[in-house]
């Protein structure tokens, strides 16, 4: 029994001794002002930060030209601090901001990780309201008609409007007062001319006719045909060049150069025509005014084709192309095509 | 001696007749990869299987690619249009992540449309590799193959952004080649020089195959979310789709349940049983593994009760079975078209369904169309692009004369009808309002949708494989 409590007592000392070594070891262990015990990041010997982060972002407009959306796309980052450069800032992961007024922004994304360590990227955004560019009137060259130079031959009303792959040229006359451009009666005297356009724009024509006075009896009233053809009809692998000199114009042929329409069959074809509008002899023989409108479709560039139709398709007293002109001339003075938007 | 005269000859015979065809037997039971591919009916049965790998497989077992199958996952349901019929926890292993916007690059189901498609890719490489072997013309073989590599790159590059490139069949050492990923451009010249080819040498004999009105379409969305779009050439494309007049409107549900009609121009092809597909059962209420996917949001319902017309109908239905809350099926795609009635018993087996599934149609080729012409503006009034838009609205019964056109109408159109055909985050992207309309969605449903969102993560596991060759998007 003695022996019992001897152990007893022996036991419930150390039991007590080891309470306190252990409960002197928790004081200190969580005691960070011991220097030895402290955190012992980042001196030396300790792990470096192999991912730092990266900052990097993108920005885009939205509908509103004053409000930018900015995507996120730093690397190894867990928080954000954006300055968008007008005041305005954020924490949050992708950036959205509305600027007051137009001007030139600096935006900054601040990227830092866990460890503390940050990287910036910087910006500058361009705030700027969007102009719908103007859509220009269209240009012709010599669209009065006047007797101007040729690539050869002598001058001409007809010059830089001549494809002799589809017609004959128009020839030099006058009326209304100045130079004039003639269909003859009973020949393919046609006119051609390429020209820039926008896209998917509405244009109006105005061509300024006069038809001989109609044959009386005649079996074959003159017409006047007139068509814009599209760009996207021209042969493979033409790129139209827009001359600004009537002695640059090729006439169509291979001494002066092709066109981008070579033949009335590629004219004729439905799905290359913006427009198609024949006028009959109106039996007054004074200028009147046509108008016509178009919309360019998806084309940057279309062809102006007028020709006299009426006649019988050979048997003309020019080249045969399949189509004459009929009893009567017509005279064009003038065409001007302006843009409606 | 004797018998040493006898092995001599023995030996000798062994000799000579060891160099003979005896000893190399070329196999006449079976084809090899060496001697296959020599006529036009051998590189067709490979584009065939292009087409199967397009398809996918109709089982639920997760070895093999689902194909096009799995799409909806990662489009649809990554776009606020759809959703799981509950977002419970077993769903949110895989197929939950989506609609919240908390894709892992682990994500099995985006693991498997990127193999998929790089399958359909190396079966493609595979026709276009061999195409010297056959002495016949084999432009419209070489303008088909390139087709399905196209539509596989133009799936791959607007989910994954920068990817491996790949147009050849790689051999043993080229390991490089399929974990590099390379400039998004670089894809899409690929994906533009392909179709130039195939809309060249395609006809429109087929709707399950490549067709040029398919390559021409393809070609105009390319065009569209190619960096700098250019929006002439699309709107060339579209129009010769428009001008060829081989394609048409159709009565709405027919788009989607009288097979192969007017107003498909391209459709993966499906057969009841023997060739099917499981997704229409997914999309059911429990029929599939999963207690209903592909549901609408309460969003995308609003969109259609307000802006739908008759389509509406036909789009979307109320869960009959689900009692506890108020979910949304698509209705474009009930298993060979039995909606199971209320009880959600069906006649045949819908696990086995023969649905097509569509990949382009008319209706978004006239929507493309309206978009080309605006060619990044915020309206037009343009007549083209107002008369294809006002045909679609037609069709839906809203018949009301559309004289303007913004932005936000034609992107809201094409919501409403193409709603479940994978088109909406595509289309988000591509008209700059993804950011805008995601990050709103996100905000009210709770969801952590950030911009990185918008790209998948490359699979983890092909990270995992290209021993640092291959980087991860940003987010992941």
């Amino acid at each position: 029994m003695k022996n019992i409590n001897r152990i007893k007592k022996q036991v419930k000392n150390k039991l007590v001794g080891a309470l306190l070594i252990v409960a002197c070891i928790t004081t200190i262990a969580c005691d960070p002002t011991i220097d030895s015990l402290a955190f012992d990041l980042p001196d030396a010997n300790s792990q470096e930060d192999l991912t730092p982060p990266a900052a990097a972002f993108t920005a885009s407009v939205t509908a509103d030209y004053l409000t930018y959306t900015f995507a996120n796309e730093s690397t190894s980052a867990t928080t954000y601090a954006w300055d968008f450069g007008d005041g305005n800032s954020s924490t949050s992961v992708d950036g959205l901001n509305t600027y007051p007024d137009e001007g030139t922004y600096t935006v900054t994304l601040t990227a830092s990780d866990a460890l503390g360590a940050v990287n910036t990227y910087t910006a500058e955004v361009v705030v700027e309201e969007p102009e719908a560019p103007p859509v220009l009137d269209p240009t012709l060259v010599n669209a009065d008609f006047v007797k101007l130079p040729k690539s050869s031959g002598s001058d001409c009303a007809c010059a830089a409007w001549i494809n002799k792959s589809i017609g004959d040229q128009g020839e030099s006359s006058s009326g209304n007062g100045s130079d004039v451009l003639k269909f003859d009666n009973n020949e393919p005297d046609a006119i051609y001319q390429e020209f820039e356009v926008v896209p998917n724009a509405n244009y109006l024509i105005t061509v300024v006719s006069s038809f001989k006075s109609l044959e009386s009896g005649g079996l074959y009233p003159s017409e006047l045909e007139l068509r814009i053809l599209a760009g996207t009809g021209y042969t493979d692998g033409y790129t139209p060049v827009y001359y600004t000199d009537t002695v640059d114009f090729p006439q169509g042929n291979s001494d002066s150069g092709f066109w981008g329409y070579t033949s009335i069959a590629q004219v004729e074809d439905e799905a290359n025509n913006l427009l198609i509008r024949v006028e009959d002899n109106p039996s007054d023989t004074s200028y009147l005014s046509y108008q016509y409108s178009f919309n360019s479709g998806a084309n940057t560039s279309v062809a102006l084709f007028m020709r006299g139709l009426g006649g019988p398709a050979t048997g003309g007293a020019g080249g045969d192309f399949g189509y004459n002109s009929g009893d009567e001339e017509i005279r064009t003075d003038s065409i001007v095509i302006t843009a409606l938007d | 001696m004797k018998f040493v005269k006898y092995i001599a000859v023995l030996f000798i015979g062994v000799l000579a007749s060891s160099c003979s065809d005896f000893l190399d037997p070329k196999p006449n039971s079976a084809s090899t990869s060496n001697n296959y591919y020599t006529t036009l009916a051998e590189l067709e049965s490979a584009l065939i299987g292009a087409y199967d790998a397009i398809q996918g497989d109709g089982s639920y077992d997760r070895d093999e690619n689902h194909g096009v199958q799995y799409e909806f996952y990662i489009t649809e349901m990554r776009s606020g249009n759809s959703s799981t019929k509950i977002a419970d926890a077993d769903d949110f292993s895989d197929s939950g992540q989506f609609e919240s916007f908390s894709v892992l690059a682990t994500n099995g189901i985006v693991a498997n449309y990127y193999d998929s498609f790089y399958q359909v890719i190396f079966r493609a490489n595979v026709v276009l590799e061999n195409l010297g072997n056959v002495s016949e013309d084999t432009s419209a073989i070489e303008a088909e193959a390139k087709f399905i590599r196209a539509y596989a790159y133009f799936n791959l590059v607007r989910l994954f952004g920068d990817i491996p490139l790949v147009d050849h069949v790689l051999t043993a050492s080229e390991t490089d080649t399929q974990f590099i990923r390379v400039d998004k451009n670089l894809v899409y010249d690929l994906i533009i020089s392909d179709l130039e080819t195939a809309k060249d040498g395609l006809d429109n004999t087929y709707k399950t195959r490549a067709s040029k009105a398919a390559a021409q379409g393809l070609l105009a969305k390319a065009y569209l979310s190619i960096e700098n779009p250019e929006y002439l050439k699309a709107q060339i494309l579209c129009e010769s789709i428009i001008n060829s007049q081989e394609f048409d409107l159709v009565n709405f549900y027919d788009v989607f349940y009288s097979e192969l009609n007017d107003e498909i121009i391209f459709a993966i092809g499906y057969q009841t049983i023997d060739d099917s597909q499981n997704f229409s059962a997914q999309w059911m209420n429990a029929v599939g593994r999963s207690s209903g996917l592909n549901y609408a949001t309460y969003d995308l319902v609003g969109d259609l009760d307000l802006y739908g017309g008759d389509r509406t109908q036909f789009t979307y239905r109320q869960d009959p079975i689900h009692l506890t809350s108020v979910r949304y099926q698509c209705a474009k795609y009930f298993p060979d078209g039995d909606d199971g009635g209320d009880t959600g018993e069906f006649t045949g087996n819908p696990e086995l369904a023969g649905n097509d599934w569509i990949v382009l149609r008319y209706a978004d080729i006239l929507l493309l169309y309206a978009e080309a012409i605006m060619a990044g503006g915020q309206e037009t009034n343009n007549a083209a692009a107002l008369n294809a838009f006002q045909l679609v609205r037609n069709r839906a019964g809203l018949t009301d004369v559309v004289t303007n056109l913004t932005k936000e109408e034609l992107l809201l159109e094409r919501r409403v009808e193409l709603a479940f055909e994978n088109h909406r985050l595509f289309d988000l992207v591509r008209f700059g309002e993804a950011e805008t309309t995601l990050s709103a969605y996100s905000e009210l449903n709770g969801f952590g949708y950030t911009t990185s969102d918008l790209l998948l993560p490359m699979p983890q596991n092909e990270v995992n494989l290209s021993n640092g060759l291959m980087s991860q998007n940003p987010g992941y």
